[in-house]
């Protein structure tokens, strides 16, 4: 048996509690690392307090390419990408360093997560094995996932070309009419409401 | 403003502009990358000035920071915003993440 060097040993535990900290799932630790199950199980209930989700990994690839999971998903690989071609950073670092900044984003502007690490980390994989790709939409000119077996002559984005019902949740639509209703207006509403029930 | 007090405020922001850049780059070189729209060696390059260097550079009279928006697509998002500010967002994001970033030539 080859004898393990400590240092390295110690460098995949920090980068296994990174890892765990942004919402890895145990499989990815498994397939990133070189640590033992044991040893990732007893770091994750540390870390975590709770043990790892069972299960399998989503795998669909199709996940991807819905309208919401797309826009996000078009924004970490857009970061990925920038990264992983203009600087040092590669693999799982470069993967890490992109879902802190798609993290920021989030919380910058007050925009509910929608990719999970494991789920990024799982776009960047499809992307390794090009069971997804990027094509320019020919409106706005920003890179976008997509199938590679579709057509994309011609694609428009999911962001230019909105689907008639994309975006609008019952949340998103109590947000706008709070934000265009006057308080005045809005509580004759409330009123309202009230007096039918 | 006259011409005085506007080389003063350029000078302002300039270094303010390369001392920030100064400490993303040391903090974390990929991320300051990213953020500040410049390739690697370029970061390198800014996070080794020496402070005399960046005195000097910011004393040159022109702004060394510029604009991002390279068509107005980006900035129309921005600015004037239809669709909902975080669909607006989320969509100027993904097109300034895919911008190239200003490399050494």
């Amino acid at each position: 048996m080859a004898k393990k060097s400590l240092i390295s040993e110690v460098k995949e535990t920090q980068l296994a509690i990174e890892l765990i900290q942004v919402g890895a799932r145990l499989q990815v630790l498994e397939s990133e690392t070189s640590l033992s199950r044991e040893r990732l199980l007893k770091l994750y209930k540390e870390v975590k307090g709770v043990s790892p989700p069972k299960g399998m990994l989503p795998f669909s690839a199709d996940w991807f390419l819905t309208w919401m999971p797309n826009v996000h998903s078009s924004l970490f690989i857009n970061t990925f990408r920038t990264i992983t071609k203009h600087t040092e950073c590669a693999g799982i670092e470069a993967v890490l360093k992109s879902y802190r900044l798609y993290q920021e984003f989030l919380v910058g502007n007050q925009i509910e997560e929608v990719l999970s690490f494991t789920r990024a980390w799982t776009l960047v994989r499809f992307f390794e094995s090009r069971m997804l790709q990027t094509t320019a939409c020919c409106k706005c000119g920003g890179n976008f996932v997509v199938h590679p077996n579709d057509l994309h002559t011609d694609y428009e984005c999911g962001l230019c070309r909105m689907p008639s019902r994309a975006g609008k949740t019952k949340k998103a639509g109590m947000e706008a009419s709070a934000m265009s209703a006057s308080p005045a207006e809005n509580t004759s509403r409330k009123l309202k409401q009230k007096k039918v029930a | 403003m006259n011409l005085d007090e506007l080389m003063a405020e350029v000078r302002e922001i300039n270094l303010s502009y390369l001392m920030l850049a100064q400490q993303m780059v040391r903090q974390d070189k990929t991320m300051a990358a990213f953020r500040l729209g410049i390739s690697q060696e370029v970061a390198d390059l800014v996070g080794s000035l020496s402070p005399a260097q960046v005195l000097k550079l910011a004393r040159s009279g022109m702004l060394l920071s510029r604009l991002r928006f390279e068509d107005d697509s980006i900035l129309d998002m921005l600015a004037n915003y239809t669709k909902g500010k975080s669909l607006a967002q989320s969509h100027a994001a993904i097109l300034m993440a895919g911008q190239e970033l200003t490399a050494l030539a």
